[in-house]
């Protein structure tokens, strides 16, 4: 069996790698990591916004936003991906590629669930901070910048990056609406080949899971520099610690 | 001295008529005092007699129902523009019970960080008054430890230089030292004490009854929203006028 895979990454490995380009779109795993970067690239930002607006004491800003992230929150993200893909283009009449489609649609997902952990690193930290910063003189934006955000975004890393990681999963759903990225790339290699489904996706499987793993990783590691930085102990000294902790907590 | 532009001069903070409400429950009634410039005032009552409250009006993190708090010869509580609202608040220390220290900078950057960002000042300048700051109070040589390596006394001065690092003209102390061990009040109320040696004008929320004694020029009691009475602290502590007051004094002693 091992020589099975073998043999389809030999033949086909660049079709998974970036599917038909030059001769057709750019597809494979090439473009689930661009869809992925570009999608958390978006949606982090966004997120800030939505978290702030959700915190806002204007009711102009908070419901809207309140609205949106409840409804978007309640939707199964298929269900988002085919209202984009079959409403967007009926209402505005432009035909909308599927990549863009999809990359909205996660970036509008993904921006919705990261403001509610934004916003609970923030909520979080209590009163204290902003009420000393404001105290010292600073606007309730340069609070939040340099004061409240580097701590509820540094206290939410990990929430953070469980979300990242699961942008990258999710990417995997364009499949419905024909994004040519690595799931599709697999999907081709498996109706050629018709016989080895297991095969296919097992390769499938473990490339998410390199991708996915790597990410909490480095996730894991950054953590324990900055915890180590904080309590004032080498940093190198937790680079060489780190690794050995990760991999037994992951057991 | 009769001419109203010396008088208020000589006033750092006037409160005139202040009431606060939460919901229907009076907190602030018609409170009426000020701060004469480099007096040393400490507010003492019972827990839930409004102390924190007030305190907290004065630089307007506590909206009030009406009234005003004049200082600077402005009133922080008229409506005005952030920008002027947060250039008031930054000539005003203000120094918290649970200290507030930024975890996430070194000791220096928690005093630097607002000379820098709020007033603008050059981070080598800001960094180097910094450690002058840090010296003050004892820290000099905590500088790049961070607050979570400190102890409670040890963070409650660096929030002392943080508040002092932009050159307010007046300090509020909000129980500074409750949130301390025993053994860590002294140090704190040491740096406070050579603060208000220099001239200070302060305004401390404290049950340190020694320290009200040895440094207050002025005792304000409140009780219920109220403040029943000013006094020095010789009148206070001997003779107290207000029943309530002496009630008060009674029950620390026992």
């Amino acid at each position: 069996m091992i020589s099975d895979i073998l043999v389809i990454i030999h033949d086909y490995w660049l079709l998974l790698l970036i599917g038909q380009y030059p001769n057709g779109p750019l597809g494979g795993l090439a473009n689930t990591l661009i869809l992925s970067a570009l999608s958390i690239a978006l949606a982090f930002p966004i997120s800030i916004v939505l978290a702030l607006a959700r915190l806002s004491k204007w009711p102009i800003l908070r419901w809207p936003v309140t609205v949106l992230v409840y409804v978007t929150r309640g939707v199964p993200l298929l269900m988002l991906i085919l209202w984009s893909y079959f409403l967007v283009p009926l209402l505005t009449g432009a035909d909308v590629p599927s990549f863009i489609t999809m990359l909205t649609t996660l970036v509008v997902y993904q921006g919705a669930f990261l403001s509610e952990v934004v916003r609970a690193g923030i909520v979080a930290l209590g009163n204290g901070q902003m009420d000393a910063g404001r105290a010292l003189g600073h606007s309730y934006l340069g609070t939040m910048r340099y004061i409240i955000l580097p701590q509820a975004l540094y206290n939410m890393i990990p929430s953070i990056l469980s979300t990242f990681v699961s942008t990258i999963k999710d990417t995997t759903l364009g499949y419905v609406i024909n994004v040519p990225d690595l799931t599709f790339a697999a999907s081709q290699v498996n109706n050629q080949l018709l016989t080895q489904p297991f095969q296919v996706f097992l390769i499938l499987a473990l490339v998410y899971y390199a991708i996915c793993w790597s990410l909490t990783y480095v996730a894991h590691r950054l953590e324990r520099r900055i915890t180590r930085r904080r309590a004032g102990l080498g940093v190198r000294l937790a680079a060489v610690i780190a690794p050995a902790k990760i991999v037994s907590e992951q057991s | 001295m009769s001419t109203p532009e010396l008088q208020q001069d000589l006033h750092a903070i006037r409160i005139s008529k202040v009431s606060k409400r939460y919901g229907d429950f009076p907190v602030l009634k018609e409170i009426n005092a000020e701060v004469t410039r480099g007096e040393v005032v400490v507010i003492c009552g019972p827990s839930g007699s409004g102390k924190s409250t007030l305190i907290r009006t004065i630089n307007r993190l506590e909206e009030i129902n009406s009234g005003s708090i004049s200082f600077d010869g402005r009133d922080i509580h008229a409506p005005m523009k952030t920008r002027e609202l947060n250039r008031m608040r930054s000539r005003i220390g203000f120094v918290f019970q649970s200290f507030n220290l930024f975890p996430h900078l070194s000791v220096v950057d928690n005093v630097a960080m607002s000379p820098i960002r709020v007033k603008g000042v050059a981070p080598d300048v800001a960094h180097k008054k910094a450690l002058l700051l840090l010296d003050r109070v004892g820290l000099a040589d905590k500088a790049n430890a961070y607050p979570g390596q400190l102890s409670g006394g040890q963070q409650q001065r660096v929030a002392i230089a943080r508040a002092l690092a932009m050159e307010p003209p007046v300090m509020l102390f909000d129980e500074p030292t409750s949130a301390l061990d025993p053994e860590m009040v002294g140090e704190v109320l040491a740096v406070m004490k050579s603060l208000a040696a220099e001239g200070m004008t302060m305004l401390c929320v404290t049950h340190e009854m020694g320290f009200a004694r040895d440094v207050a020029d002025r005792i304000w009691f409140l009780d219920a929203g109220q403040i029943l009475e000013i006094a020095t602290p010789e009148e206070f502590f001997k003779h107290p006028r207000h029943p309530r007051a002496q009630r008060f004094l009674a029950d620390l002693r026992h």
